[in-house]
């Protein structure tokens, strides 16, 4: 299944723990917010999951990739 | 039943480390959560040791409450370590506090494992309680403590720093708040 | 609070158009609606989306979205629910207002119609604070109605966003109305996980014309591709509703006074055109977002300060507009309004780009795209393109 990240904007307060365990996909802006990258792929799957149970606030979900 | 003292011993040794990890744990959920990532332990770090460091509290409780039901220097029943103040005849009081508090760490911990069903605003207000768990095995322990009760210097000085670590979590957190948002790590 | 660049109105100028708009001396009554449109069809659900689908209706919320994939979406699921879009939270658009206030049973008669088609039984009606008048209106059309139909009459908040579909949905459910994340768009799941049509006030009068007047008549007006007509907004010391069909030259719509200004077309979300550029080409859906300058909710501005002043000022109250409760946007937004000001080109274009599609609503996006547009039209002109 091709997915990507999604973030819930309102419960996001910038904790970073998505951005330390995912890099390749998870930057931090100047305000420390996720700057999602593009698509999850195989291989960074299991970090993904482990990102999006580790985010303190939930504010982080796996979704179905969008069809171009 | 076992005779002898060896749980008993067993019993006591546990209340005070438990006291001592719940101490570090609470005191890690106040300071490692909230505010931005930045400088010094990555939070995923911090936060993976509050969770680990719960769990092993969480089992060395288990110790603590069935040497108190298994030994027979003490009449405690199982369901009076369940239900607090149950009607046992050994320290009424502080032993509910305890039974109270073991609640309250199980709901805590039990609602943590399912966080992610959940939803973040009712974990977070059922994770609250995790400070009404650790008052409580303070209370406990004041209360029941046979050290405590027998003023030993080391006991006293182990309840005396749990409760100022966690006072210092909860000052140092109330500061960081007070700060304005930018000059937060 | 910052006072919007442009005052919401409550009693624009509205003209006499050649669809939505005709017969305006009527007056706004029932009587006189059905006097000219005789009773409310019931067309069927399969010909009404046929219909709809050959003429492309679509939103006139400003995405400009297939009102028949909606109508369809919803109609797969059950126990829907119909929304009538009335906040018209731009300041500067007054074509809902105008419509509320001179023929909302055009408006209603399209919920009403496609609540039958949908065996929906409740009809939830947004309507704004800080326009009492078209509110008003809106209330006395819906005591006039003789269908069985529970209507809900909502009071969106004075504020930019009150209008977007998740902050209404919000609204409707008692809780604050401001904009959520959208796992899911409202039309499969909203207000209380049911199946929700929200649209906005002229798309349902779009409709409500169309089952009044049938297929043909509604294609009489207009371009092969884009039958029908749209309402515009155009800005002033009294804001002027026009209902142009599409295809329409952009010089027909202008006014005199314009000419040679850039202008701004779509509202505060919207782009600067340059007049050359926009008196060249026509009213038209397509063309317009294929120029890179989407028709929005047909709202132009022409203001009397230049461009890159009113921008700024614009981005100051779109910054203070915002519902704070995505950070992107609560932090981003006033940086981006101290750049513009400041005229920092660069910056400006940076923040734009870091706070687009990071928000649950498209508030942070609208702003980048004004401040985007000033920045390509500054550019334009350095460049020597055009005025």
């Amino acid at each position: 299944m091709t997915a990507r990240l999604r973030v819930d904007w309102p419960s996001c307060r910038a904790r970073g723990l998505c951005h330390e365990l995912l890099p390749e996909l998870v930057d931090l802006d100047e305000w420390g917010y996720p700057v999602v990258g593009g698509e999850v792929t195989p291989d960074l799957l299991a970090d993904a999951r482990a990102a999006v149970r580790m985010c303190p606030r939930l504010a982080l979900r796996l979704v179905a990739a969008r069809p171009v | 039943m076992i005779d002898g003292p060896l749980l008993w011993y067993l019993n006591r040794g546990t209340g005070f480390v438990i006291l001592g990890l719940f101490t570090v744990t609470t005191a890690l959920g106040i300071l490692a959560t909230g505010g931005r990532a930045g400088r010094g332990v990555p939070r995923f770090v911090s936060q993976s040791l509050h969770r680990n460091l719960a769990l092993v509290s969480v089992a060395l409780l288990g110790a603590h409450v069935a040497t108190a039901v298994a030994d027979s220097y003490v009449d405690i029943r199982w369901w009076q370590a369940l239900v607090p103040w149950a009607g046992s005849t050994y320290q009424p009081l502080w032993l509910g506090l305890g039974t109270l508090a073991l609640d309250l760490v199980l709901v805590v911990a039990l609602t943590s494992l399912v966080r992610t069903r959940l939803g973040h605003r009712s974990w977070r207000a059922v994770h609250l309680l995790a400070y009404a768990g650790w008052a409580a095995a303070m209370a406990h322990t004041l209360g029941i403590g046979t050290d405590v009760r027998a003023d030993a210097a080391w006991a006293d000085l182990t309840v005396a720093a749990c409760a100022a670590l966690v006072a210092a979590a909860v000052v140092l957190r109330l500061g960081r708040l007070a700060l304005p948002a930018g000059s937060r790590a | 609070m910052t006072a919007p660049p442009v005052r919401a109105s409550d009693a624009p100028d509205v003209q006499e158009g050649p669809a939505l708009l005709a017969g305006l001396a009527d007056g706004p009554g029932l009587a006189a609606h059905r006097r000219r449109y005789g009773e409310l069809p019931r067309p069927g659900l399969d010909d009404l989306l046929g219909a709809l689908a050959r003429l492309r209706v679509r939103g006139r919320g400003g995405a400009g979205f297939p009102f028949e994939t909606k109508l369809r979406t919803a109609a797969a699921g059950r126990r829907p629910v119909l929304v009538v879009n009335l906040s018209e939270g731009e300041p500067a658009s007054a074509k809902d207002t105008a419509l509320a206030l001179t023929r909302p049973h055009l408006v209603l008669d399209g919920a009403v119609a496609v609540a039958r088609e949908l065996g929906a039984r409740e009809l939830h009606v947004v309507v704004p604070t800080e326009r009492p008048r078209a509110a008003a209106s809106m209330r006395a059309a819906l005591d006039e109605r003789p269908e069985r139909l529970r209507a809900v009459v909502h009071t969106a908040d004075a504020r930019f966003v009150a209008g977007q579909a998740r902050a209404v949905l919000e609204l409707m459910a008692g809780r604050p109305n401001l904009p959520v994340t959208s796992w899911q768009p409202e039309a499969v799941a909203g207000h209380r996980g049911r199946p929700t049509l929200l649209s906005n006030a002229e798309t349902w009068a779009q409709v409500g014309r169309l089952v009044l007047v049938g297929e043909r008549r509604y294609a009489a007006l207009g371009s092969p591709d884009e039958p029908g007509t749209t309402l515009l907004t155009l800005s002033g010391s009294r804001p002027r509703v026009r209902e142009v069909p599409f295809g329409t030259p952009w010089c027909d719509v202008l006014p005199a006074d314009w000419a040679g200004r850039p202008v701004l077309l779509g509202g505060f979300h919207g782009s600067w055109v340059p007049w050359d550029a926009l008196a060249a080409g026509t009213v038209s859906v397509d063309s317009m977002r294929a120029a890179g300058t989407p028709l929005g909710a047909g709202v132009l501005i022409c203001p009397d300060e230049p461009p890159a002043a009113f921008t700024a000022r614009v981005v100051g109250y779109l910054a203070a507009q915002s519902a704070g409760r995505c950070g992107p946007c609560r932090h981003g937004l006033p940086a981006l309004a101290a750049a513009v000001d400041a005229g920092a080109d660069d910056r400006a274009a940076e923040l734009a780009g870091l706070v687009t599609g990071r928000g649950a609503c498209a508030h942070p996006d609208g702003t980048a795209r004004l401040v985007r547009s000033l920045l390509a039209l500054r550019a334009g002109v350095r460049a020597g393109v055009s005025s």
